[in-house]
């Protein structure tokens, strides 16, 4: 074990780590994605109170907000495929990729469905009704008046929500698949540098945190145009 | 052309209209007073559908919708032929003033942007407020959204104008920049059921008074019979609340 910090290694693990940085922006890019969609459909029972639905809908979103992520995804890893076997189909020897993919899914559609609820039931029902007062039909009015405004106040949090995904994808590697993270268990394996391969990871995912927050805010600001400039 | 044939309405056991019978011809300023809780605004509501009455038949032009069995494809239909202008304006927040009023001419009347726009405009200069097209109503003080509720009601050329006390929620000193331009357009002649607590301004615009109270129209009657020998002591102590300086006793 080298006893030195060697700052020379960071600098040398730090390309070698990026050539798995692809791996967790699929995991992240494809999870939010699915579990904005996920999302949507699970806030509809609870906005329109839809009985048994809401209830189910309710209780996953308790689940998940009440279980650690790492085990969701082990949850997932070992019982998907023993309740699909159930059914007849093999997915045993499915890419773990994919077991990793439905998890962050599953997680960010439980944030993303109570974070759109709360958002569509912020904007003013009195613009809903205007619309509908002109003839507009309830998809219209969804569509072009309610949503929009919604998304204004959805986004700050679906923000926030896609970095704690971006920090937790860093998990996935302990199912086996070979990401940044998973990457750099090997190169500590390799040479013992195990501190400064910490260090080169918590930089490119400091770094990846930093460029997705300056996005997100040219994206809020466009998004808050229309409130009086004092007020934001 | 319009008709309201027993309207009933309730909210839970509460009942809130009980069989309200009206009819309002083309070009007539109906004004509708009446107490808090009398169920004027309720009324206004059930003509458009943004309240279900639970009972009764309105009938706007030729399309005549039993409330009951009414299907959404004619409830859209009916709202097509009416517009309304909000207590608390309602403007949608996240687009310009212009954007609002083209929203229904684009949407619902499927109408070319080009001639959306000269429509929205030419109500701008109307109601007095051309300048602010690319303003948001966040950007406007109370009674010139409301101005902008307006043009937007007018934009679609309905039948009818609903306006639910229009100027209920503004400050007082800007009350007569939005009475003054419904003035404007009561005079173009288009039809107009107006809920409102101006009595002078009713006294002046309408063609005909409704009094309500209690969920019944209690009477009805042109402005100068009303507001100089009412009928009813419930329409007296009202108006004389009101506008102490009427002259007939109680």
């Amino acid at each position: 074990m080298s006893s030195f910090f060697d700052i020379g290694y960071v600098f040398e693990a730090i390309p070698k780590l990026l050539s798995y940085l692809h791996i967790t922006i699929e995991i992240l890019v494809l999870s939010i994605f699915f579990g904005l969609i996920l999302g949507i459909i699970i806030a509809v029972p609870r906005l329109y109170k839809i009985p048994i639905l809401k209830q189910i809908a309710t209780l996953y979103i308790s689940f998940i907000r009440g279980t650690p992520i790492l085990i969701q995804l082990f949850l997932i890893f070992y019982g998907l495929p023993f309740i699909v076997g159930m059914v007849g189909i093999d997915i045993t020897r499915m890419d773990a990729f994919i077991f990793v993919v439905i998890t962050y899914t599953l997680s960010n559609a439980a944030a993303f469905a109570e974070i759109f609820r709360a958002a569509i039931q912020s904007v003013d029902y009195g613009q809903a009704e205007a619309a509908q007062s002109i003839g507009m039909t309830s998809w219209q009015t969804f569509s072009r008046i309610v949503f929009p405004q919604a998304l204004r106040v959805a986004f700050p949090n679906i923000a926030s929500t896609s970095i704690s995904s971006l920090k937790d994808t860093s998990l996935a590697f302990s199912i086996g698949v070979m990401d940044m993270m998973g990457r750099g268990d090997t190169l500590i394996t390799a040479t013992m540098n195990a501190l400064e391969v910490y260090v080169a990871l918590a930089i490119i995912y400091y770094v990846i945190v930093l460029l997705l927050e300056y996005g997100y805010k040219f994206i809020e600001r466009y998004l808050n145009r229309y409130l009086v400039k004092e007020a934001i | 052309m319009i008709k309201l044939e027993n309207i009933h309405k309730s909210f839970g056991k509460m009942d809130v209209l009980k069989g309200i019978d009206l009819e309002v011809n083309k070009g007539d300023i109906i004004s509708i007073l009446g107490p808090s809780g009398s169920g004027k605004t309720t009324l206004l509501r059930c003509i458009n559908f943004l309240e279900k009455a639970n009972e009764g038949t309105i009938t706007i032009d030729n399309l005549s919708l039993n409330v009951k069995t009414a299907a959404k494809k004619d409830i859209i239909a009916l709202r097509k032929k009416t517009a309304m202008v909000f207590q608390s304006y309602n403007l949608f927040q996240h687009k310009t003033v212009l954007q609002n009023i083209t929203e229904g001419l684009l949407v619902v009347q499927k109408k070319p942007v080009k001639e959306a726009k000269e429509i929205a405009l030419e109500l701008l200069k109307k109601v007095g407020l051309e300048h602010k097209a690319d303003a948001y109503p966040s950007e406007l003080s109370g009674g010139q959204q409301q101005r902008v509720g307006i043009a937007r009601a007018l934009a679609l050329n309905p039948e009818v104008i609903l306006f639910d006390e229009p100027t209920s929620a503004l400050d007082p000193e800007l009350v007569g920049e939005v009475l003054d331009v419904i003035r404007k357009i009561a005079k173009s002649g288009i039809t107009m059921i107006i809920v409102t607590h101006e009595m002078n301004f009713a006294r002046e615009v309408s063609s005909r008074i409704v009094f309500m109270d209690g969920g019944v129209v209690l009477e009805e009657a042109e402005p100068q019979i009303i507001f100089n020998t009412p009928k009813h002591e419930r329409t007296k102590q009202f108006l004389k609340r009101l506008t102490p300086e009427l002259t007939f006793d109680i």
